[in-house]
C-alpha cells in the first residue's frame, strides 16, 4: 500500500500530469491527421524524453500512445480516412454516420467507448497480468498463424456483398506485403535489384495511399461536378451517446473490450486485428445486420472499444516479458529502456513502484483523452467547415509530408502517389479497399508464423491440427468462409444476373 | 476514343478489370517463379507465399472475368446506349487522377530539390490555380502561406520533425 501511495504521489506530480496531457494531446493530433499516425509522433517524441525525468518521460510516451490510438477515429469518422491502421474498421460505419449528419454522435461515442475499452483493459491487465501473460506466452507459431488466419476470414464478412471482389482485394493486400527482403532468409523478393524496394511497401505509406489519395481525387472530382460534399458544421452539435445507446451496446462493449485485451496480449497482432474482429463480431451478433456499413452505431462501438482495449493488453507482454506487440509499443519499450526500466519478469521485482506509475499514467491518459476530446470536440468538428476541395489541397501536403516523415525518404512519397492512384482505380472498379488493408496488416505475421511453424515441425502439417487453439481458430475461419460462400452462392442462384457478386458501393 | 468509351461502360469495365487483374496475376506469378530462389529452405521457402498468392489472384480474377462475360451477354445491347454525362464524368475523373498523381510526384521531387517550404508553397499555389481553377490571388496566398507556415511551425519547430532542406536551394 505504501508503495502504491508513493507511486501515486510521484505520478500525480504537476510535471508528470502535464507530460501525460501534452502527450495525449499530441497523440490525438497525430492520430487524427491522416498519414501522420501516433507511431510517427512517438518516434518524434522519443528524443525529447531524453532530457526529462523518468516519470514525465513515461507519461509523455504513454499519453502519446493512448491519445494516438483514440485520435485515429477522428479522421476516420469526419473524413473517412483512418488516422491510424487501428481506426480502419471505424471508417465503415463512422464515416457513414458523419454523412448522415451524426458526426458528433459518432465522435462522442468513440470517445466514451475508447475510454471504456482502455480502462477496462487496464483493470483486466492489473487483475490477470500473470494469467494472460502466461497464456499468450504459450501461443506457438502455429497457433498465432491460426489466429491471424481467423482474422483474415473477416474479409468474408467485410466483403459480404461482393465476396469475390473482397477476396481479390485481400489477396492484393497480402501480395503487396511480400515485396522486399524476406525477413526469414534474407532473400530479395520482387525488388528488381533496387535498394529502396528492399525495405518493402511501408504499411503506413500504403495506408495513406489507400485512404487519403482516393479521398483527395474524389473531393476534386465532386468539386468539378459541382457536388457539395462538405457537411454543414453548424448543424453538427456536440452529442454524447444516450444512456439507451450505451445500455443497448453495453455487453457488446464488454465483449469487444475482452477481445481487444486478449488480442493485444498476443505480440504481433494489435489494434487493427482487434478492431476488424470486433467489427465482424458486432455485425454477426447484431439483430440489425443490414444497418452495418450504412451508419450503425455498433459499427463504431465495437472497433473503438476493441482497439483501445489493445493498449492494456499490449502492456502485458511488454511489461512482463519485454516483448513489444507492434512498432508503437516497440518505441514505448525503447523509452522505458532509456530511463533504466528494463521490461521483463525482473521489472516486477526490481521496480514495483514504477509499475504502479505506469498504471496511473495510463489512467491519467484516458482521463486526458476524455477531457480533451469532450471539451475540444468542436475543435475537431471544425474540420467539417473547410470545403472538401480545399481540405483536399491540405491533405495532399499532409500525405506528402506524412509519407516522407516515415523514413525521411522521397521514395515513400513517390510510392504513395503510385499506390494511391492504383487504389483509386481499384475503388472505381468496385474492389473494396478495406480487405486490402487487412491483407497488408496481417500478411507479414501470417507468412512468418506459418513458415516458422513448419520449420519447427520439420515440414509436417500436423502442427496446425494437433493444437486445440490452432484447430479452433482454423475451424472458425473455415466456418466463416463456408457460411459466406454458401450465402454468396445462394445469392448467385436467386439472382437473375449470373455472377457471385452484386454491384454495391464499396469502401 | 470510342472504343475507350465503350470499354468504360459498367459491364465492359468489369471485363477490363478482370483481364487486367488476370494479366497482373500471371506476370506476378511468372516473375516470382523466375526471380525468387527456393532452394534455401527445406520446408516453405521465400517463394511459396508470393507464388501461391499470384495463383490465387489468377483464379479469382478468372472467376471475375467469367462472371463479367456472362453479365455482358445477359445485359446485351440494350444497355449500350451512349450517355454524354457519363463520358463527361469519366473525362473529369481521368483529369483529376492525372492531376493528383502529378501533384504528389512533383511534391516529392520539389521537397528533395528545393526543400519543404518552397515545395509546399509551390504545390498549394499551383494546385489551387491549375487544378481547382481558383483565380483569387489573396485566397491562394492565404492558403499557401497558412498551410506552409502551420506545418513548418508545428512539425518543424514545435515537434522537431525533420523537414527536408533541399539539395538545390535551401531556405531553412
Amino acid at each position: 500500500m505504501d508503495l502504491f501511495l508513493s507511486a501515486l504521489s510521484v505520478a500525480l506530480a504537476p510535471d508528470a500530469v502535464l507530460a501525460v496531457f501534452i502527450g495525449t494531446f499530441l497523440g490525438l493530433v497525430f492520430g487524427s491527421v491522416p498519414g501522420l499516425t501516433f507511431t510517427v509522433a512517438l518516434a518524434l517524441i522519443l528524443p525529447v524524453t531524453f532530457s526529462l525525468e523518468p516519470t514525465p518521460a513515461i507519461g509523455l510516451l504513454l499519453g502519446t500512445y493512448i491519445g494516438g490510438m483514440t485520435g485515429g477515429s477522428v479522421s476516420a469518422i469526419l473524413l473517412g480516412i483512418p488516422g491510424t491502421p487501428s481506426a480502419a474498421a471505424t471508417v465503415i460505419d463512422g464515416y457513414q454516420l458523419a454523412r448522415n449528419g451524426k458526426a458528433s454522435l459518432a465522435l462522442g461515442t468513440a470517445v466514451i467507448v475508447s475510454a471504456f475499452g482502455g480502462l477496462f483493459s487496464l483493470v483486466v491487465m492489473i487483475v490477470s497480468v500473470d494469467f494472460v501473460a502466461s497464456l499468450a506466452l504459450r501461443f506457438d507459431p502455429a497457433e498465432i498463424f491460426a489466429l491471424v488466419l481467423f482474422g483474415l476470414s473477416t474479409i468474408c464478412g467485410l466483403a459480404e456483398s461482393s465476396l469475390l471482389r473482397g477476396l481479390i482485394a485481400g489477396v492484393i493486400g497480402l501480395m503487396l506485403m511480400t515485396i522486399g527482403l524476406d525477413e526469414m532468409e534474407g532473400i530479395q523478393r520482387l525488388t528488381f535489384g533496387t535498394i529502396t524496394l528492399q525495405q518493402g511497401v511501408s504499411l503506413l505509406v500504403a495506408m495513406i495511399a489507400l485512404f487519403a489519395v482516393p479521398h483527395v481525387i474524389e473531393a476534386f472530382v465532386d468539386y468539378y461536378r459541382g457536388e457539395k460534399t462538405t457537411v454543414n458544421a453548424a448543424e453538427v452539435k456536440v452529442e454524447l451517446p444516450t444512456r439507451q445507446d450505451l445500455r443497448g451496446n453495453f455487453w457488446l462493449m464488454v465483449r469487444c473490450a475482452f477481445m481487444g485485451t486478449g488480442i493485444g496480449a498476443i505480440p504481433g497482432t494489435g489494434g487493427p486485428i482487434a478492431a476488424f474482429l470486433a467489427y465482424a463480431h458486432a455485425k454477426r451478433s447484431s439483430k440489425d445486420r443490414e444497418q452495418f456499413g450504412r451508419g450503425a452505431l455498433g459499427g463504431v462501438v465495437a472497433p473503438e472499444t476493441a482497439n483501445n482495449a489493445v493498449t492494456g493488453g499490449a502492456m502485458i507482454p511488454l511489461l512482463s516479458l519485454g516483448i513489444p506487440g507492434d512498432p508503437a509499443t516497440a518505441i514505448v519499450l525503447s523509452g522505458l529502456l532509456i530511463h533504466g526500466l528494463v521490461p521483463g519478469p525482473m521489472l516486477f521485482i526490481e521496480h514495483p513502484g514504477e509499475i504502479y506509475v505506469v498504471y496511473i499514467a495510463i489512467i491519467l491518459a484516458y482521463i486526458a483523452v476524455l477531457a480533451i476530446q469532450l471539451f475540444g470536440i468542436r475543435f475537431f468538428v471544425q474540420i467539417l467547415r473547410v470545403p472538401a476541395h480545399l481540405l483536399g489541397v491540405g491533405v495532399v501536403v499532409m500525405c506528402g509530408f506524412g509519407a516522407f516523415a516515415i523514413r525521411n525518404s522521397v521514395f515513400d512519397v513517390y510510392s504513395m502517389g503510385i499506390l494511391g492512384v492504383l487504389a483509386y482505380g481499384l475503388m472505381r472498379a468496385k474492389i473494396p479497399l478495406t480487405p486490402i488493408v487487412l491483407g497488408l496488416v496481417l500478411g507479414p505475421t501470417l507468412e512468418r508464423e506459418f513458415r516458422t511453424a513448419l520449420i519447427l515441425s520439420e515440414g509436417n502439417l500436423d502442427i496446425f491440427y494437433t493444437s486445440l487453439p490452432a484447430l479452433g481458430f482454423i475451424g472458425l475461419a473455415l466456418l466463416i468462409f463456408t457460411v459466406q460462400t454458401a450465402r454468396a452462392l445462394k445469392l448467385f442462384r436467386n439472382s437473375k444476373k449470373p455472377g457471385i457478386e452484386r454491384n454495391v458501393p464499396v469502401r | 476514343m470510342r472504343l475507350v468509351q465503350k470499354m468504360m461502360r459498367a459491364t465492359h469495365r468489369d471485363l477490363l478489370v478482370g483481364s487486367l487483374l488476370l494479366a497482373f496475376g500471371v506476370v506476378w506469378s511468372v516473375t516470382v517463379y523466375v526471380t525468387i530462389p527456393t532452394d534455401f529452405s527445406e520446408s516453405v521457402g521465400p517463394r511459396a507465399f508470393p507464388l501461391a498468392l499470384g495463383i490465387a489472384l489468377v483464379l479469382l480474377s478468372g472467376l471475375l472475368l467469367i462472371s463479367s462475360i456472362r453479365n455482358a451477354r445477359e445485359t446485351g445491347e440494350e444497355t449500350q446506349v451512349e450517355d454524354p454525362d457519363a463520358v463527361q464524368n469519366e473525362r473529369i475523373v481521368l483529369k483529376m487522377v492525372g492531376a493528383v498523381f502529378v501533384t504528389i510526384m512533383a511534391y516529392g521531387f520539389l521537397m528533395e530539390k528545393v526543400g519543404f517550404v518552397i515545395a509546399t508553397l509551390t504545390i498549394v499555389s499551383t494546385s489551387m490555380w491549375l487544378i481547382l481553377g481558383i483565380r483569387k490571388p489573396a485566397s491562394i496566398a492565404t492558403m499557401a502561406v497558412g498551410i506552409t507556415f502551420g506545418c513548418w511551425l508545428v512539425f518543424g519547430k514545435i515537434l522537431g520533425a525533420y523537414l527536408p532542406p533541399g539539395t538545390w536551394l535551401s531556405l531553412f
